[in-house]
């Protein structure tokens, strides 16, 4: 019976500290910003929800498109839950944009010929830009800070600073205002009511 | 008698607490436990008439990659039209991470989406970010199932496909012809447990 009596509260035990391990490693939720005001790297984004994900080649960008090349955006499923509802995120939103390069392909526009046709297969990670919606410390771009973490191969920048309005901010103001700073018309789950 | 309400005194409450501890280890997931993991059930449900039920719940799934072979670069009509965004469960995917293969009861599911109304011949459309292509409407359902009993003359995994259209997808599919799916699978990425690791950076990558 003791023995029952430890063996059972070894497993709860067990069970308990493998919850606190997986929270605490694999995933941090929404911004964290240091002290000099930088972002830091989000973690654990790959298992939020996608959203979509568009692909700008450099082939057919003159070589070198300004987002190299398949475009993958994450929202945490709570967010996006609000934003179908509401159609605006809320206060703390972080949707991240992971990018990959193509696997190279024969062809001029980049594309590569496989058993499932020709087309654009993603190829190694490229790069992360991020966007948080916190209406206090970004009023002056429509509430939304915009930040890369470099486009380049892994490892991405481990904090970044927000970009200037122009690399960024002005574009979405100009072209996204209306929907809350995001391209709703790139991610059909933004505007389709379906699980 | 006695026995019994020493079990209850003492044995009981430890049980309790253990199953306290693993009901809220079971909700919260165990993305490291693969063996736990396995032993939970498959998200792939079969009707009596041994269809498979259209997935549900898997656009919040982990997405592991999405290739994209337009109809403009295949003669009007791509075999899998057009962008292929598939899905997989984080705690199959951690296992295939693991081990190389994945879990009984696995299921994948691949959704296909249209590009954005094309102005190139090729399909794709300039945008602010460049000229390239977007998702554009839903467009269909493909699914495979790890079941090595059920499925044992494919390497294990069946394939069912919901269509290849818009919205709404069939309700339920019965197994593609070997001809269809399996077949071009066991050819090409039999090594790979029947799947196109290559094109899934978080399959492929370490």
């Amino acid at each position: 019976m003791k023995s029952r009596w430890n063996w059972a509260c070894a497993l709860s035990t067990v069970a308990m500290l493998a919850v606190t391990g997986s929270s605490q490693s694999s995933e941090t939720r929404g911004a964290t910003f240091t002290k000099a005001g930088e972002l830091m790297l989000p973690k654990g984004y790959r298992k939020w929800m996608f959203i979509g994900a568009s692909i700008t080649p450099n082939g057919l960008n003159s070589g070198s498109a300004p987002f190299p090349e398949f475009h993958s955006v994450y929202v945490e499923l709570d967010n996006f839950r609000s934003y179908q509802k509401n159609g605006k995120f809320p206060e703390g939103t972080v949707m991240v944009k992971e990018l990959s390069l193509v696997q190279p392909g024969k062809h001029p526009d980049g594309s590569l010929d496989s058993a499932s046709g020709r087309g654009y297969f993603p190829g190694s990670l490229n790069g992360l830009d991020v966007m948080v919606k916190d209406s206090a410390r970004f009023s002056k771009t429509n509430n939304w800070g915009f930040f890369t973490f470099g486009h380049h191969a892994q490892p991405y920048n481990a904090t970044a600073k927000e970009s200037s309005t122009t690399e960024c901010a002005s574009c979405h103001i100009a072209n996204v205002a209306k929907t809350d700073m995001v391209w709703v018309r790139y991610y059909p789950l933004l505007s389709v009511q379906i699980d | 008698m006695g026995r019994a309400r020493l079990r209850g005194k003492y044995v009981y409450p430890g049980i309790a607490l253990a199953a306290i501890g693993l009901a809220a280890a079971l909700v919260i997931g165990l993305p490291d436990r693969p063996a736990l993991a396995q032993s939970q059930q498959s998200s792939a449900v079969f009707l009596p008439d041994g269809k498979l039920k259209l997935p549900t719940g898997f656009r919040n799934w982990v997405f592991v990659g999405g290739p994209l072979t337009p109809n403009g670069l295949n003669g009007g009509k791509a075999n899998f039209p057009e962008f292929h965004n598939v899905y997989v469960e984080a705690r199959n995917l951690d296992a295939y991470k693991k081990t190389g293969s994945f879990p009984e009861g696995t299921l994948i599911v691949k959704e296909l989406t249209l590009v954005l109304k094309p102005t190139f011949p090729d399909g794709s459309r300039t945008e602010p970010s460049g000229r390239g292509f977007f998702n554009g409407a839903f467009n269909g359902i493909d699914a495979t199932v790890k079941d090595t009993k059920r499925f044992a003359k494919t390497n294990g995994w069946g394939f069912v496909t919901f269509g290849h259209h818009a919205l709404p997808y069939a309700a339920s599919a019965a197994e593609s012809s070997v001809s269809e799916c399996a077949g071009c699978h066991m050819a090409n990425v039999a090594k790979t447990d029947m799947t196109w690791v290559q094109f899934y950076p978080l399959l492929r990558d370490k």
